[in-house]
C-alpha cells in the first residue's frame, strides 16, 4: 500500500521556547483515516499543518503524496502539495464576500484552469452530496456554523485532493450542529477518502478513524489501532486522557 | 434659570434663521450668480462649444440621480443592473475627457480654457485615478514581507503626510518644469492632477492599510491552503475585503479631495472657486462677495453629500454583511 504521508522525526519550535514537536515519525496511508488526538498545545495542530507547509518544520523529513518538504520551505513544492491536499479549518474561514458558489469554485477555476461552468456544475454536485444543495447563492454569513464547514470541506473537496486535514472541524460548532459536519465525513471516510483529522470526537474517532495518533507535549505518546487505542491504550498518558474526556 | 436659558436660545436662533432668511430673499443680489451661470460651469470654455462640457455635467447629473434612486426604482422594478451603472461610471471618466480635450471629430480645446465646475470634477476623479491604485500598490507595500518594498513605501507615505499640500501643489506647478527638458511641456492641469493624485496617494496607502489589516489572517492561509499563490491571494481574497473595510475611510479622501481642489485658485486654475474670484474682479461685480460664497459653498455643499450618499449606498448593498443593513 502506498503512503500519503511520510514524516521522519520532525522537530519544530516557535520562538525557542517548549518545542512544538518532538522528534515526531509517522505514516498515514491511502485510504486511511487518522485521527489525531492529545490536550490542547500538543502539538496536533501544528503538526497537520506542516503537512500542507502552513508551518515549517526545523529539522526531520517529510514526505507529502510523494512530494518531499524539508526544512528549507520551498515555495514551489508546497503549493504543489497544497494543490492536492485540501484543509478544513476550525473557524471555516469561508471567504465572506464571496457567494458559497463563488467560494467553491474560486480555486478550481483560479489555480486548476477549470472552465467557470464545469467548475460550478461540479460545485453544485458537491454542495448537493453536501446537502446543502439550495444555499448556493447565499453569503457564507447567511448560513449556520454547521452549513458553513460544510460548504469549506465541499471548498476543499473541489480541488480533487488525494488527502484531506481537518483541524478540530467541530469544535467551533453549536454542539447541535456537530452531527451534520460528522456526517459529512462519515460520508467521505467511506468513499475512501484518506483523512487526518484533528479532533476531540471520542466516539467519531472510535467509529470512522483506523488509527490514533495520541500525543503530548510535541512528542508521539502512542499510535495504535482505534479499537485498541480505546480499549487498551497501552500508555499511562493516553488512560489517563480518556478517562478525563469520558467524564 | 434653564427655561430663561432656552427661551434666550431660541430668541438667538429664531434670529438668526430670520435675518439670514431676510437677506436671501430680500437684501442678496442673485443676478451675479443668476447671470454667470454658464461660467460657474464650464468658466472660459470656448462659447460655441460649451454644450460639450454642460453635455458631460448632465450625464453625470443623470447617472447620479439613478444611482441614488437605484433602491426606489428597484423596488417598482425599473432599476437598472448595477453592473450596467458601475460601468457607466467608469465609461464618464475617458468620456468626459475626451468631451473636454477633443480629438477626433471634436474640435480639440486647450486645457488652460478648461474651468468652472467642469475643472473642479476633472481634477477631483482624475486625482482620484491616480491616487486609487497607487495608493492601494504602496499599501500592499507597506504590509509586504520585502524589506526594500516596506522601507520604499513607507519613506513614500510619511514624506508625502510631512508634507503641506499646497507646497506638493506648488512643486507641480512651479518647480517640476524648471526640472523638466525644455521641449516636454505638461500643461497646468495634468501637473496639478498628478500632485493631487501624488499626495492623496499616501493618505489612500493608509486607509487601505487599515483595510488589510483588518482581514483576519486566517482568510490568507485558507486560501494559501487551497494552492493559490501569493498574488491571488492578495486579488482575489484580501483586497476585495480590505477595499470594503476601507470605504468609509476612503470616501472622506474623496470628499477631502474635492474640496482641495479648491487650493488651486491660489495657483491660478480656474476651477469653481478661481471663476468666482476672477467674476468679484469685474467691477460690475463689485460688492458681491457674500452672495457669490455662498453660492459656491452651496455647490461644493451639494457635491459632497451626493458623493457621501452615493457611498452610504454602496456600503447598505454589499449584502455580504447582513449586519450592516441594520446599523446604517
Amino acid at each position: 500500500m502506498t503512503v500519503a504521508v511520510r514524516a521522519e522525526s520532525l522537530k519544530k519550535s516557535f520562538n525557542a521556547g517548549n518545542p512544538a514537536l518532538d522528534d515526531v515519525s509517522l505514516s498515514v496511508r491511502h485510504g486511511e483515516v487518522l485521527a489525531v488526538m492529545g490536550p490542547s498545545g500538543s502539538g496536533k495542530s501544528t503538526l497537520i499543518r506542516t503537512f500542507n507547509g502552513l508551518e515549517s518544520i526545523d529539522s526531520g523529513s517529510l514526505e507529502v503524496i510523494g512530494i518531499p518538504l524539508d526544512s528549507n520551505h520551498d515555495d514551489r513544492q508546497i503549493r504543489r502539495i497544497r494543490r492536492r491536499v485540501g484543509m478544513v479549518f476550525q473557524q471555516f474561514n469561508l471567504f465572506p464576500h464571496l457567494t458559497i458558489l463563488q467560494n467553491i469554485t474560486l480555486a478550481p477555476i483560479q489555480v486548476k484552469k477549470i472552465p467557470k461552468l464545469q467548475a460550478e456544475d461540479r460545485a453544485h454536485a458537491l454542495l448537493d452530496q453536501m446537502g446543502i444543495a439550495d444555499q448556493a447563492q447565499k453569503f457564507p454569513a447567511q448560513l449556520s456554523g454547521g452549513q458553513q464547514q460544510r460548504v469549506a470541506i465541499a471548498r476543499a473537496l473541489a480541488m480533487d485532493p488525494e488527502l484531506m486535514l481537518f483541524d478540530e472541524p467541530t469544535s467551533a460548532l453549536d454542539p447541535e450542529r456537530v452531527k451534520e459536519v460528522l456526517d459529512a465525513m462519515r460520508k467521505l471516510a467511506a468513499d475512501g477518502m484518506t483523512m487526518v483529522v484533528v479532533t476531540h470526537e471520542l466516539g467519531f474517532a472510535r467509529e470512522v478513524a483506523d488509527r490514533v495518533l495520541f500525543m503530548d507535549g510535541g512528542r508521539v505518546v502512542e499510535l495504535t489501532d482505534a479499537e485498541e487505542f480505546f480499549t487498551q491504550a497501552k500508555e499511562e498518558r493516553s488512560q489517563r486522557f480518556l478517562s478525563q474526556m469520558h467524564y | 434659570m434653564q427655561g430663561c436659558f432656552s427661551v434666550v436660545l431660541l430668541g438667538l436662533i429664531a434670529w438668526a434663521l430670520w435675518s439670514t432668511g431676510f437677506w436671501l430673499v430680500q437684501r442678496a443680489d442673485w443676478s451675479v450668480v443668476s447671470g454667470n451661470l454658464p461660467l460657474f460651469a464650464v468658466g472660459g470654455y470656448p462659447e460655441a462649444l460649451r454644450w460639450r462640457p454642460i453635455l458631460w455635467l448632465g450625464l453625470l447629473l443623470l447617472l447620479t440621480f439613478f444611482t441614488l434612486a437605484q433602491p426606489l426604482l428597484l423596488r417598482r422594478g425599473m432599476g437598472l443592473n448595477g453592473t450596467i451603472l458601475s460601468w457607466s461610471w467608469l465609461l464618464m471618466m475617458p468620456l468626459g475627457l475626451w468631451l473636454l480635450a477633443g480629438g477626433g471629430v471634436l474640435d480639440p480645446v486647450p486645457s488652460r480654457l478648461w474651468g468652472g465646475l467642469v475643472l473642479t470634477l476633472l481634477l477631483t476623479v482624475f486625482s482620484g485615478v491616480i491616487a486609487l491604485p497607487l495608493g492601494v500598490l504602496l499599501a500592499l507595500g507597506r504590509c509586504s514581507e520585502l524589506t526594500t518594498a516596506r522601507q520604499l513605501s513607507k519613506i513614500y507615505i510619511d514624506g508625502m503626510r510631512a508634507v503641506p499640500l499646497i507646497a506638493v501643489l506648488f512643486f507641480g506647478q512651479l518647480l517640476l518644469p524648471l526640472f523638466l527638458p525644455v521641449q516636454i511641456e505638461i500643461s497646468r492641469v495634468l501637473r496639478a492632477v498628478v500632485a493631487f493624485g501624488l499626495f492623496a496617494a499616501a493618505y489612500v496607502a493608509e486607509d487601505v492599510r487599515g483595510g488589510l489589516q483588518a482581514v483576519p489572517s486566517t482568510q490568507s492561509e485558507a486560501a494559501a491552503a487551497l494552492g493559490l499563490g501569493p498574488w491571488q491571494i492578495q486579488r482575489l481574497v484580501i483586497l476585495p475585503q480590505a477595499l470594503r473595510i476601507a470605504v468609509p475611510a476612503l470616501t472622506n479622501q474623496a470628499v477631502g479631495l474635492l474640496q482641495n481642489t479648491s487650493l488651486m485658485a491660489i495657483l491660478g486654475l480656474v476651477e469653481l472657486l478661481g471663476i468666482s474670484q476672477s467674476l468679484l474682479a469685474n467691477p460690475t461685480y463689485i460688492g458681491r462677495h457674500l452672495e457669490v460664497y455662498v453660492w459656491v459653498a452651496a455647490l461644493y455643499w451639494l457635491l459632497c453629500t451626493a458623493m457621501a450618499l452615493m457611498a452610504r449606498q454602496f456600503e447598505r448593498q454589499d449584502t455580504s454583511q447582513p449586519i450592516a443593513e441594520t446599523r446604517s
